[in-house]
């Protein structure tokens, strides 16, 4: 109810097999995303179980800003595929709808450079994530205070991956749509 | 170059992208990339500023309630609790001449008190105001127009998120801002209502052929309970909770969500659709909202290690502007970037430029805290980029009124609140009375 636009709409220009393969890259990051869905859902039972044990029980859970902190990491980069892949990324629409009337095409081929040039930047990220992650899993790095409550980092690290992962696919998917539609012959919007 | 030069060159280059309409958080991440590999000659480098940032920025305490405060807004709106407060207001307002309309900002001031996003109030009141307003022979124009406008109020009265984000920004206590917000968010609802008040009396055809609403039974005492008493024990809940101690501002979100799932649940007015629904959105949201603010993290490292916001400060200090060119050119910036962007890249992308300008000059930030979302705030009301116009526009079912007209009916409120925004610079007051 409320993406004012949802990319990738008009999919009756584009052949069959990039639809098979773009729906079985939307299952995926779907998949991902329901995990982020119930992750949230688990964070804020767990932060009522500490007020309410705290305040009526005396005995509140341990650990549970390190919880919260690693869970919201981890919600972001299951989430953020199926955000892009939704439209839900903020762009400004002035110009692109501009160009979109007088030049269709200009417009595919300006998504086009974008969608490269963020799967580029994403795979910087995800290139310079990786050693965070092979330290964290190599070094059994934690979270939290010995003896009270420890987490190993290395589950989120791991998440950070996939999400930039699912990302640059959904990227990718995005650039090679625009493009086909491009040699295809036809407008953005038809 | 000069690592202030590269650092400023980025900052235009940033611009150019966004308005080109390259996504806010990528053209972001983007220039920051660029610019600090520029800087210091290494891509290795600046890949490692982009991991940093990715896997440290939202890590903490704080940010892991902003999906709580998102879906608690939610939640209400699903469980039929702007209903009500809409029942509720207008039972209060409907002898007024425009007693609809003054009822539609009460019930948003009365919604705003347990949620903490505007787009929530647009939706809700979009579904249930718009057409009984219209249905009693205001224009649609007008009706928009208020739901529009009131829906700021979300963001005002607390709980608020972009409020939070000011207190992360800028290391204020979230608490302190909440209370500041109280005060202004309460003139603002009155000075909508006058302002409707005074529209009925003087002119009433530009609210169309209104009617009061005379013919809308009056709620027994009964009917007055079972309406109040949910919205009361929820606003109770969570602001009482607040300031008694027993929950800090940062639990209140995921205590209000329980609270509304309760109380939801209790009156049998929330399904398991519905629920998974809202679930699933608050998610993409918090992904968008969060993602953008690891961006412009991002962002602001380079910034900082090109050095433009510290010359940038020591610019203004001694460019003898004075203490009111800063603030009011602060000002103008935020309103002029609210023609095109959303609430919280404005403030990710201003803030933590204005900041070491701030500190020469003794401002008070929780003050300062204020004006910038009243400031903020007026930029969903203006066109071409409205995310409270988009999201009415989607949540209403008639293709007869366009953006164009969401976006006129909404100016007039787009007027008041820079009113509002004038009567907190003038009387600073307005935001620290109460702390």
């Amino acid at each position: 109810m409320l993406d004012p636009s949802t990319p990738g709409a008009d999919t009756h220009s584009l052949p069959n097999w990039f639809l098979t393969l773009q729906r079985g890259v939307d299952a995926v990051t779907v998949a991902l995303n329901v995990a982020g869905t119930i992750l949230i859902f688990l964070v804020m039972l767990l932060v009522n179980f500490d007020v309410i044990g705290r305040n009526f029980f005396a005995s509140p859970i341990s650990g549970v800003p390190e919880m919260v902190s690693m869970s919201i990491v981890a919600i972001v980069f299951l989430q953020i595929a199926q955000a892009f892949r939704k439209g839900r990324l903020t762009r400004t629409e002035a110009v692109l709808g501009f160009v979109e009337k007088r030049a269709p095409r200009l417009r595919l081929v300006m998504d086009i450079v974008f969608a490269t040039a963020s799967a580029l930047l994403i795979w910087q990220l995800y290139a310079a994530s990786q050693p965070l992650f092979v330290k964290a899993w190599v070094r059994g790095t934690f979270e939290g205070t010995v003896g009270d409550f420890t987490a190993p980092v290395w589950p989120v690290k791991l998440i950070i991956l996939i999400g930039c992962i699912a990302l640059m696919v959904q990227l990718v998917m995005f650039a090679a749509s625009a493009l086909l539609r491009l040699l295809a012959g036809q407008g953005a919007r038809p | 170059m000069t690592p202030f030069e590269i650092g400023l060159m980025s900052f235009g280059v940033m611009i150019v992208m966004v308005y080109m309409g390259f996504w806010v958080p990528f053209a972001l991440m983007l220039s920051s990339f660029g610019g600090v590999w520029l800087i210091k000659g290494s891509p290795v480098l600046a890949g490692k500023l982009l991991a940093l940032a990715a896997s440290k920025t939202i890590s903490s305490y704080f940010f892991g309630v902003v999906p709580l405060f998102v879906l608690m807004g939610y939640i209400v709106s699903v469980s039929g609790m702007g209903r009500d407060a809409f029942d509720v207001a207008n039972h209060l307002f409907r002898r007024l001449k425009g007693g609809l309309g003054i009822g539609t900002v009460g019930a948003n001031a009365i919604f705003a008190a347990i949620t903490g996003i505007s787009i929530a109030s647009a939706a809700v009141f979009t579904r249930i105001a718009v057409p009984e307003m219209m249905r009693h022979g205001y224009s649609a124009r007008f009706s928009v127009g208020v739901v529009a406008g009131s829906s700021v109020l979300g963001m005002l009265i607390p709980p608020s998120l972009l409020l939070i984000l000011y207190g992360l920004l800028t290391e204020q206590s979230v608490g302190d801002l909440f209370i500041a917000g109280v005060l202004p968010g309460l003139v603002l609802a009155c000075l909508f209502g006058v302002g409707i008040w005074l529209t009925a009396h003087l002119s009433l055809g530009t609210l169309g052929s209104a009617q009061d609403a005379d013919d809308i039974p009056p709620l027994t005492s009964r009917e007055l309970l079972q309406k109040g008493l949910p919205l009361a024990l929820l606003i109770g809940l969570v602001l009482g909770g607040l300031y008694t101690g027993f929950f800090t501002p940062i639990e209140a979100g995921a205590v209000g969500c329980l609270g509304a799932i309760v109380i939801g649940l209790a009156r049998r007015s929330l399904t398991l659709k519905d629920f998974w629904e809202v679930l699933n959105d608050t998610g993409l949201v918090t992904a968008s909202i969060c993602f953008l603010i690891i961006a412009a993290q991002m962002y602001s490292r380079m910034l900082a290690l090109s050095g433009v916001p510290a010359e940038f400060g020591s610019f203004v200090a001694t460019a003898d502007i004075g203490y009111w060119g800063v603030i009011l050119a602060y000002v103008g910036l935020v309103i002029v970037m609210g023609t095109i962007l959303d609430s919280s890249s404005i403030m990710l992308i201003l803030v933590p430029l204005i900041l070491p300008v701030l500190a020469t000059m003794q401002v008070d930030l929780i003050w300062f805290g204020i004006i910038t979302i009243i400031a903020v705030e007026i930029g969903l009301l203006t066109p071409p980029f409205g995310i409270s116009v988009f999201v009415i526009k989607s949540a209403l079912d008639d293709p007869n009124i366009t953006l164009g007209d969401i976006f006129r009916g909404a100016a007039p409120f787009a007027l008041l609140m820079l009113v509002l925004l004038a009567l907190v610079l003038a009387f600073p007051q307005l935001a620290t009375a109460l702390i």
